[in-house]
Order: C-alpha cells, then structure tokens, then sequence
C-alpha cells in the first residue's frame, strides 16, 4: 500500500513538473487551448502499468494543483473536463492496445482531451463560432498526442527492462 | 486486438478528414459586417465594421480585474493589447480575416461577427 501511494505521488509529482515547465514555454500555435500536453506522458504510462484506479488519482490530483500552481482556476474546468474525457477513452484503448500501439492512446487521448476542454468552453462561453476552430484544436492534438504517446511508450518499454527500478 | 496498420491507416484517415475541415472553415468568410464585444455571455457593444470611418479602441476589463484593448479601424477589429498570460487573442490578429472569432480565454471575452456561420449553424 505504502509502495503504491509512495509511486503515484511521484508520478504526480512528475506530471506536475512537466505541467508547469511546459507552462513557460511560449506557444507554438495561436489556437485557444492548443497545448504540448507533456503530462499526458504521465497518464498514458499510469494507465498502462499502474491501472485504471491510480491513474485516476494522478490525473485528478495534477488537474486540481496544476490549477493552483499556474493560479488560473478558470482553466481548472477545461482540464478537468478535457482530462476525464481523455481518461473514458483510455479505460477502452488499454484492453484493446498492445504494447507497441501504446502511442495510439497518445493520439486518442489527447483527440478525447481536446473534445472535452472544447464541451466545456462552449458550454461556458455560449458562443458557437468556438466550433470554427474545433478541427485544428484536434489535429494539434493529434500531433501532440502522437509526441506523448511515443514517449510514453518508450518510457513503459525501457522501465520494463530496468533492473531494480519497479516504477 | 487490431493490428498496427489499421490504427496507422484510421488515424491517418482521420487527420486527413480534420485537415480538410480546417481548411475549409478557414475559408468560410462570415458575411456582414456586424461585430460583436462577447465578454461572459453578455454583448458589450455591436459595432458596424462598414460604418466606422476613424480608427479608436476601448479597453474592456473583465470581472477578475484583466483587461483587453480593442483596436476599430475602418472594416476591421483586433485585440491589440491584453494583460493575459497566453496573448493569443492579441496574435489572432484582425477579425475580418476569418471566420472564427477572436478569442481571449482567461478573460471570457470574444469578438465575433454577427449572423449565421457554418458553425452556428452547427450548433443549431
């Protein structure tokens, strides 16, 4: 029990060093919502080693202090909304993906994240023009997805082979 | 279980059907030249792009204390300035140019061109 608590937090605590490092790099595309997404690295591996339940922890425990560091609560509903429709799709892709197409729940994932925040700012803002950029939203996520999900994949394959690291 | 290729052959597939709609709305000029300041839902003013013979800008400050500059020339509107972290209503640049609204996130505030778009049209 100690064990399992003691690895999601450190993995929480890695998506959040990635969350907010990545928060200070400048933006590459002037898209509403378009980001790199390096903490997905974090869920994707979670989801594959450790299981639906910790992953769940992870995720909402980054979404919720990922808010509070970057101070901007108002994005706290994007992520969370984003966050838990990129989880449902997981819970299906991890029964159904080998181990070498883990990079599909990479693109998939951030695919389901970008639809989520996109609900929750129409839903908000009320304002259906947000639609226009429905299609770009999701293929910069595609992109990024495809980046996350391979490190994520990586990341499963080689701490397989570590020895004495069980992470 | 599926194979690889077909995960690579659907995605692909996907991206392609994205790409096209991106271009696509892209190319979608909203008619009229009617623009509406969107801030919470709520219409602050309605200006008439075709009607605007010299060029002014307010500032609009949200509820939370951030504010915008909205620059009016003759035919068109931007963002030129805002004190948010991500200034990309301020890189979106002029409104005239594309369908989609102008957007500034963290300050719930749009710019937007009145009547029906592809996308409005959508969304019923």
């Amino acid at each position: 029990m100690t064990k399992r608590l003691t690895r999601a937090a450190l993995l929480t605590a890695l998506a959040l060093i990635l969350f907010t490092v990545e928060a200070q790099l400048p933006r590459p595309i002037p898209i509403p919502g378009a980001r790199l997404g390096l903490a997905n690295i974090i869920t994707v591996y979670a989801m594959f080693r450790l299981g639906p339940r910790d992953t769940l922890g992870i995720l909402l425990a980054r979404v919720f202090l990922g808010a509070v560091f970057a101070g901007a609560m108002m994005t706290l509903l994007f992520s969370l909304s984003g966050g838990l429709l990129c989880y449902a799709a997981m819970l299906v892709l991890r029964r159904i993906l080998t181990d070498r197409q883990i990079w599909v729940c990479g693109v998939l994932g951030a695919v389901c994240h970008g639809l989520g925040q996109m609900l929750a700012a129409l839903a908000v803002y009320r304002t259906a023009g947000l639609l226009a950029y429905l299609p770009a939203l999701l293929l910069s996520c595609m992109a990024a997805g495809l980046f996350t999900g391979l490190c994520a994949q990586f990341l499963v394959a080689r701490l397989k082979n570590a020895k004495g690291l069980s992470l | 279980m599926l194979k690889t290729k077909t995960w690579v052959a659907a995605l692909v597939a996907l991206a392609a059907v994205l790409a096209v709609l991106a271009l696509a709305l892209r190319h979608a000029r909203a008619p009229g030249t009617v623009v509406e300041v969107v801030q919470d839902g709520v219409v602050l003013r309605t200006i008439d792009l075709a009607r605007v013979t010299e060029a002014y800008s307010f500032t609009v400050t949200s509820a939370d204390g951030g504010s915008n500059v909205v620059l009016v020339e003759p035919g068109r509107i931007r963002v030129s300035s805002a004190d948010c972290p991500d200034q990309i209503c301020v890189q979106r640049g002029w409104l005239s140019d594309q369908a989609a609204p102008v957007v500034c996130l963290p300050h719930r505030l749009a710019l937007r061109l009145r009547g029906e778009t592809a996308a409005d049209a959508v969304a019923g």
